[in-house]
């Protein structure tokens, strides 16, 4: 009984952990100027207002930098589903040598550390001219969102029974249609989650958006790069802006993620 | 409507050897059963025909169309599948729709035909639900429902009453036949199911280790099976076997010597006898051998006995009313003309010559 009451205080003390700074910051986003640098801070907001971030709107490069993150997120989610879910449905269609060593190949390209591979990536992009692309910056949010596809997409269609791909090929469909007519509706949802995952790991990626690009910044290192050298409520507004799309998306697909984490611990 | 023949199929998975060479014919409107137990390759040899599998040797002809190199929806078959595969995110309609549909049929042809199908299996009341709002019966029927709206030239069913219930794959299963008897559709059906076999087929291939070991009439099969195999898979309780010295044209049990239609093959020969063949009396009679009762099981309409005879055990199937206990020695009179005569080295029958 007492250890269910160590269990419920420490879940609540994880809990503050996080919410805590998230409170703080969108409470903070939405005060106006005085109550962002008043001190000690109420835990209520004071007095809500918009000027902090229409302030943090009118800095320069926000905007493009806003542009940007959308153009290399839309990027990576396009690519990450256009190479994973085929990667998931060969994994989960056909018994191939090689399959298992494959499926643990994939998860190692996250184990490798970003900050080794950076500067000859760097220099690469530089030789081949996608340095500072938004294309660049997606082709490596890509590599770092696939693994995540094609796991989550595997597991996807490991749940559709092989039996109804077959069912429609006795039924007059070739491969193609019987993907499109049977697996692909059957599957939106979860490819539909894969895409928003992969477009959330790009929105937030900092590390190597801000080795790979100069003027073409994403958001995360527009600030990133900006941060120490700006006022007090734009730190506040643009950390909202990172936290607040992820957050939604991730609770959006929340049910998919489990089954991801479900996979990697077996 | 077609026939369905297949030459010489060898299939392998890995290091199992699923068939081992296999040739079968099916007539034109012919039931035609596929029944071993698991792992006989029925169901392999089944899919090989749909053209979901591929064999590395032999041909298939669908009436006189060589189709082993036709992927499937080239084969003009429809199949039913042990677990429905019914497309969850689609109507009843839509389902049975669904072959229709890829054959670009005309509407009121579409129409016609699913309409017609729905009937044939009941579910006509049901054609604007979702699968996920029906029980497993009536997924059921939408699959063979979606099955013949196409109006396939041979219809291939696995395992299709295996996922109901006892009392629903009683139901069902006089209804398949009935549906069947009308349709007259070339049909392949796979089961492990002995009695589903009986009731069903115009014939019954048995099917062990990757070949066939007998194509006949369901009769046939259980009163003159082909092997040891055979006659022990089919009925239930399935045949005796007894191992008896073979004197001249003569076969002795104890004191009773029964002549032998054929020359035997060495000092022994294999008698093969159906428990319900054996006629059980309390006293000696002519023509008979003793028995001692192990065990008596009550099963309704008879009771089922299990026999010692020297060191062999056998069972036999007597009236009701019948008065015995274990411990009791019996009188057992086999039935003369359904007596079967077997090779006890290699468990083959043994033709009269």
């Amino acid at each position: 009984m007492n250890l269910r009451w160590l269990y419920l205080f420490l879940a609540i003390v994880l809990v503050l952990w996080v919410l805590i700074p998230i409170f703080l910051i969108a409470t903070l986003a939405f005060s106006d100027r005085p109550s962002v640098f008043a001190w000690p801070k109420g835990l209520l907001p004071q007095q809500f207002s918009l000027e902090t971030i229409s302030f943090f709107f009118g800095v320069e490069g926000v905007w493009k930098a806003i542009r940007n993150s959308l153009t290399v997120a839309a990027m990576t989610l396009v690519f990450s589903v256009l190479l994973g879910a085929p990667a998931g449905y060969a994994l989960a269609r056909y018994r191939f040598a090689g399959a298992d060593a494959y499926r643990l190949l994939i998860l190692m390209t996250r184990a490798f550390p970003l900050a080794i591979l950076a500067i000859p990536l760097a220099v690469q992009f530089i030789q081949v001219g996608i340095y500072d692309t938004a294309f660049g910056v997606a082709l490596v949010h890509t590599a770092l969102a696939l693994p995540f596809a094609v796991l989550v997409t595997s597991s996807l269609f490991l749940g559709i029974p092989k039996e109804l791909e077959e069912a429609a090929w006795t039924l007059g469909c070739n491969r193609i249609q019987a993907f499109l007519r049977v697996v692909l509706p059957l599957a939106l949802p979860g490819l539909a989650a894969t895409a928003i995952f992969a477009f959330v790991i790009s929105w937030n990626e900092v590390f190597a958006a801000t080795l790979l690009t100069l003027r073409e910044r994403t958001l995360p290192a527009f600030l990133l790069t900006s941060l120490n050298d700006s006022p007090l409520p734009f730190r506040f507004a643009g950390g909202f802006f990172l936290i607040v799309p992820a957050l939604i998306f991730i609770f959006v697909i929340r049910r998919y993620l489990f089954t991801l984490w479900g996979i990697a611990n077996r | 409507m077609a026939s369905i023949r297949v030459e010489n199929i060898e299939k392998t998975f890995g290091k199992f050897k699923a068939l081992n060479g296999v040739s079968l014919e099916v007539r034109d409107q012919e039931f035609v059963v596929l029944l071993g137990p698991s792992g006989c390759g029925k169901t392999t040899l089944l899919r090989i025909i749909a053209g979901l599998e591929q064999a590395e040797k032999g041909r298939v002809w669908i009436g006189d169309r060589d189709v082993s190199q036709l992927p499937p929806r080239a084969r003009k078959i429809a199949m039913v599948f042990q677990n429905y595969a019914v497309f969850p995110h689609l109507t009843v309609f839509e389902n049975i729709a669904f072959g229709l549909r890829m054959q670009k049929a005309a509407p009121e042809k579409l129409k016609a035909n699913v309409e017609r199908a729905a009937n044939l299996m009941h579910i006509e009341n049901l054609l604007e639900r979702y699968p996920a709002q029906l029980s497993g019966g009536q997924r059921q029927r939408v699959a063979v429902a979606r099955a013949l709206a196409v109006e396939p030239e041979v219809l291939l069913m696995d395992e299709p009453l295996s996922n109901l219930d006892a009392l629903l794959r009683l139901e069902m299963r006089a209804e398949l036949k009935r549906l069947l008897a009308e349709s007259r559709t070339t049909t392949l059906y796979v089961t492990h199911d002995q009695v589903e076999a009986m009731s069903l087929a115009d014939r019954i291939a048995v099917m062990n280790t990757g070949y066939v070991v007998q194509y006949d009439e369901p009769m046939k099969v259980y009163q003159e099976p082909a092997n040891t195999f055979v006659g022990g898979f089919i009925g239930s309780p399935p045949m005796n076997f007894l191992k008896l010295p073979v004197e001249g044209r003569q076969a002795r049990i104890d004191s009773l010597s029964l002549d032998l239609p054929m020359a035997a093959p060495g000092p022994e020969v294999l008698l093969g006898v159906r428990p319900e063949d054996l006629e059980a009396f309390t006293v000696q009679q002519p023509q008979s051998f003793p028995a001692e009762v192990l065990v008596v099981e009550p099963l309704g309409p008879h009771l089922l006995l299990t026999l010692h005879f020297g060191q062999q055990h056998l069972k036999a199937t007597v009236p009701p009313d019948f008065a015995v206990r274990a411990g009791q020695t019996i009188w057992l009179k086999p039935q003369p003309d359904r007596l079967r005569w077997l090779d006890p080295s290699s468990g083959q029958a043994l033709e009269a010559r």
